[in-house]
């Protein structure tokens, strides 16, 4: 006897998902492109914030964990991996759907919000500061303490992603964020603008729009040593990912705190748009380039983990003046 | 010498290891009170000193042995 089964899979017409990988942004199913209202004309963000655990790092995340298992090192490993949250965050609700460990280090500076989401999904946090290593060392305690993490003694139960030299963080830009934006702008983008992070947004989506017109300009965004922008890298402290590849980078812009922040706050009440900071220092930097046409931004994630920085920069700022 | 509220063995482990789990097992202890602290990695014999004067606790005796340093911190007072 035959039974037939009228089982609800996935449709994504209907958007109904058998699982919440399902709603990874695909080419056929990207983040959105939205339109700023204000500043410089045929200028649009790209919401990376709508993809499923939160920020643009769902995809790079995906694509590590999918490498690491093609290639057999995940195989009753542990996972270990420096984030300032977003790739933690994505990596833990991966890893939790897979049933697998991972420890986080993290710089001392992330928001609690961000801390609290990884411990909420299972993940173990190392909070240390930057200058972890009190002698002569760079400024990149987190990356420090996970590889000392894999290569000491006992570390072989560790994999480490590693985010900021797997070229598996690049693919997964080259092969969905690029092509997306490509489509989503019916070939006409002039400019795209990404934060230097990992890099692996601006390098892999850079190489792919280069190669479908090397006249495209593609802008690297630099917070300033010291920076309170979660996510952003000044190379003025912090090593280059060996990822990054600058033959694909026209042009670095440098945006200090003040102007992120004050720019975030701006798309809060001029667009609706409930970003985070890194937003405000993509849109920043796009306000100080000559305008050559439809522009692209990267808008790496929402403003609801950073709650507590915008208080701090608010003060009374939305109280009653009595 | 005061004897040590607790020791950590970081054998194996390298910087900045030792000092990240220093550094948490420091925060535990009451003022006054004297951490053992076993290191392997060369490292430390710089790291764990800068570690101390940054923390402004007091290196009450550093030993080299054997493929070893032992070092007895001594956590500061409030």
């Amino acid at each position: 006897m035959t039974t037939t089964t009228n089982r609800l899979s996935t449709d994504r017409n209907l958007r109904r998902y058998d699982d919440i990988r399902d709603l990874l942004p695909t080419r056929h199913d990207p983040t959105p492109l939205v339109r700023l209202r204000h500043g410089t004309p045929d200028t649009f963000l790209k919401l990376e914030w709508f993809s499923p655990f939160g920020s643009i790092k769902d995809r790079a995340a995906a694509y590590l964990l999918d490498g690491l298992a093609e290639r057999g090192e995940l195989d009753g490993k542990e996972l270990v991996e420096a984030t300032s949250g977003n790739t933690g965050i994505a990596l833990a609700a991966l890893a939790a759907l897979a049933g697998v460990k991972l420890t986080v280090t993290i710089p001392d500076g992330v928001p609690e919000e961000k801390k609290t989401l990884l411990r909420m999904l299972g993940a173990e946090v190392w909070e240390t500061p930057d200058d972890l290593c009190p002698v002569d060392h760079p400024k990149d305690g987190a990356i420090a303490l996970a590889r000392s993490l894999v290569n000491s003694a006992g570390g072989d139960r560790y994999v480490m992603p590693g985010q900021y030299d797997n070229p598996d963080n690049v693919r997964a830009h080259y092969e969905t964020t690029g092509p997306e934006i490509w489509a989503q702008t019916e070939g006409r983008i002039r400019t795209f603008v990404a934060g230097f992070g990992t890099t692996g947004t601006i390098t892999g989506v850079g190489r792919f729009l280069k190669e479908q017109d090397p006249t495209i300009r593609i802008v690297g965004v630099e917070p300033n040593p010291g920076h309170r922008l979660p996510g952003l890298k000044s190379f003025q402290e912090a090593k280059q990912p060996t990822i990054l590849d600058w033959d694909v980078i026209d042009e670095v812009v440098r945006i200090d705190d003040e102007t992120a922040y004050a720019r975030t706050l701006r798309l809060y009440r001029e667009e609706a748009l409930i970003v985070g900071p890194s937003t405000g220092a993509v849109v920043a930097a796009i306000d100080r380039l000559d305008p050559n046409g439809v522009t692209v931004g990267i808008s790496p994630d929402s403003g609801l983990k950073y709650l507590s920085y915008f208080a701090d920069m608010l003060g009374d700022d939305g109280t009653p003046t009595i | 010498m005061e004897t040590a509220a607790t020791t950590l063995d970081t054998s194996g482990l390298l910087c900045p290891l030792p000092v990240y789990k220093a550094s948490l097992v420091l925060n535990k202890l009451d003022p006054g009170q004297v951490l053992e602290l076993i290191c392997t990695d060369p490292g430390s014999l710089a790291d764990i000193p800068a570690l101390v004067r940054q923390r402004g606790d007091r290196l009450v005796k550093a030993e080299e042995r054997e493929h070893q340093q032992v070092f007895w911190i001594e956590k500061a007072a409030l």
